[in-house]
């Protein structure tokens, strides 16, 4: 299993589109830090602006974790269609190319060899989590150094402690890698269903961008609907920066998570055992 | 507009009620006293931990240190971060009087087992932030014990201070709690936190006429040591 593995990441990585994610990260992030140490102190006054009416405060504020929770915030939502241009390639990808007729008669079960793709994908996905992590905070905290952790969540402020903030990504990251699995093996899915990976790609977005839109939107109806959206709990990486942490909403977050990670998964299994293999 | 006819008012009627019965105390001549005796103090290094009880506000407990210097300069510095109220940043019974006032007598009571003297006063000023100022002074030892201040736009806020039981002519605090109203708050979305509005909603409602509280304890009084100008250079407050 290790070796098919290890052939499936060889192909990943030998496609070009492999690297967009990791230079689209690359680029933006750096862009995101130089743009914060020119405007970052307005951002703070901005956040800062109802207590600096009555507090006078020191410290620094704008620091790698700030930056760091501003970028988390703001790429969630856009990280989910790099991951798609690899996943919904997995499967689709060997059809446009021909190669089913090759690889599916080997030796080796149709079980392996999904079950490799899908390791393969989920190796993916968490480096390039890791990469958004490392890039991040590594870079962050060469240009502004760390301090505590200022956020806005409902209403409050919460200052966290510097020596109260580093577990706390680690976790959001490790948390944030989960709800890209669910992207991806929800690429991976209709990946199985098709022979080119342009449907997979778009009706992968298309989905991730009707739940959030649906989310969003404050009518009774649609709030009802939300709870069954795997997008609601995408984001639940910020119950990790609350005070205090809401453990039990984590847990349920992240089995409801890994639970739709194993369906899509179980599904794509399902038909790719039962496929027909005619290209 | 409002508010000048309300001081205004709140004059007349303190005058009013001030000539109907005759002045025991002159209220100058106790605040004098108080200031004559804190300028004797130049400067001053304290150190500092701060514990913020502000609802919408939650922030590590703090340890930080101040300098201060006559007439008003005050430097903070902490190796993390740290809060403190404006008013409570330097507490120096001349940053209240500084501006011509008008002040009455009131009367002499027992707060925590000390006699004090309550003053009121009121700026002559029209344009001062501040409408009424009350204070609680210990003549025997010409301390403030307590400071309640109605300003604007920011509302009352009251000071209370404890002195060092084993410093008993020490004039500067060894605790002071601060306790001030909080109006409805309006927070920013979209830079750092959730944009959820449900949630928004019911905390500004919440925070409507909440009050919220900081604990500030002073120790390690540097009196006198002759600070350097320099040390308050590029000071925002």
């Amino acid at each position: 299993m290790i070796t098919m593995v290890r052939i499936e990441l060889y192909k990943i990585f030998k496609k070009w589109r492999t690297y967009i994610g990791f230079i689209a990260i690359g680029i933006l992030v750096p862009i995101i830090q130089i743009a914060m140490v020119y405007e970052g102190e307005h951002s703070i006054d901005f956040v800062t602006r109802n207590i600096q009416e009555s507090f006078v405060f020191v410290g620094n504020l704008l620091n790698s974790y700030f930056i760091s929770y501003i970028i988390l915030n703001a790429l969630a939502v856009h990280i989910p269609f790099l991951i798609t241009l690899v996943a919904a390639d997995m499967l689709a990808g060997e059809a446009t190319a021909g190669t089913y007729r090759l690889l599916v008669p080997r030796p080796v079960s149709r079980m392996k060899i999904v079950t490799s793709k899908f390791f393969a994908g989920a190796i993916y996905t968490n480096l390039l989590i890791l990469w958004l992590a490392v890039i991040s905070l590594g870079l962050g905290v060469l240009i502004f150094g760390v301090g505590e952790l200022i956020v806005l969540k409902s209403g409050t402020i919460i200052i966290f402690e510097k020596s109260d903030v580093l577990w706390r990504f680690l976790l959001a990251y490790g948390y944030a890698s989960l709800g890209m699995m669910v992207v991806c093996s929800l690429a991976f899915l209709f990946s199985s269903l098709v022979e080119n990976a342009i449907g997979p790609i778009i009706s992968t977005m298309a989905v991730i961008i009707v739940f959030i839109i649906v989310s969003a939107i404050n009518i009774d109806l649609f709030q009802s609907i939300k709870p069954y959206l795997f997008t609601s709990y995408i984001l639940q990486w910020r119950e990790f920066f609350n005070d205090p942490v809401d453990t039990s909403k984590i847990i349920e977050s992240t089995l409801i998570l890994l639970g739709h990670v194993i369906l899509f998964f179980g599904l794509t299994a399902f038909i790719f055992r039962k496929k027909d293999i005619l290209s | 507009m409002v508010i000048t006819m309300f001081r205004k008012i709140l004059f007349l009627i303190l005058l009013c009620s001030i000539t109907g019965f005759s002045q025991s105390k002159d209220p100058n001549e106790i605040l004098n006293n108080v200031i004559k005796a804190f300028e004797e103090i130049e400067d001053y290094v304290v150190d500092v931990n701060i514990k913020v009880d502000v609802a919408f506000l939650k922030v590590p407990e703090a340890n930080a240190k101040i300098y201060f210097k006559q007439p008003d300069k005050v430097h903070m510095e902490s190796e993390g971060f740290a809060l403190m109220p404006k008013q409570g940043m330097n507490f120096s019974p001349t940053g209240f009087l500084k501006t011509d006032y008008t002040a009455f007598y009131n009367k002499e009571i027992e707060l925590n087992g000390t006699d004090v003297s309550i003053i009121k006063i009121i700026p002559l000023d029209e344009s001062s932030d501040v409408i009424l100022s009350t204070f609680w002074v210990d003549q025997s030892k010409n301390r403030i014990m307590k400071v309640e201040s109605s300003r604007k736009p920011s509302g009352t806020f009251t000071i209370d201070l404890i002195y060092p039981e084993d410093k008993p002519n020490l004039l500067l605090p060894a605790s002071l709690v601060f306790t001030f109203a909080i109006e409805e708050m309006h927070f920013p979305t979209g830079i750092t936190g959730d944009s959820n509005s449900e949630n928004n909603n019911e905390n500004e409602k919440e925070d409507k006429d909440k009050m919220g509280k900081v604990y500030i304890n002073y120790s390690n009084y540097q009196i006198n040591q002759g600070l350097s100008d320099d040390l308050f250079e590029n000071e925002k407050e």
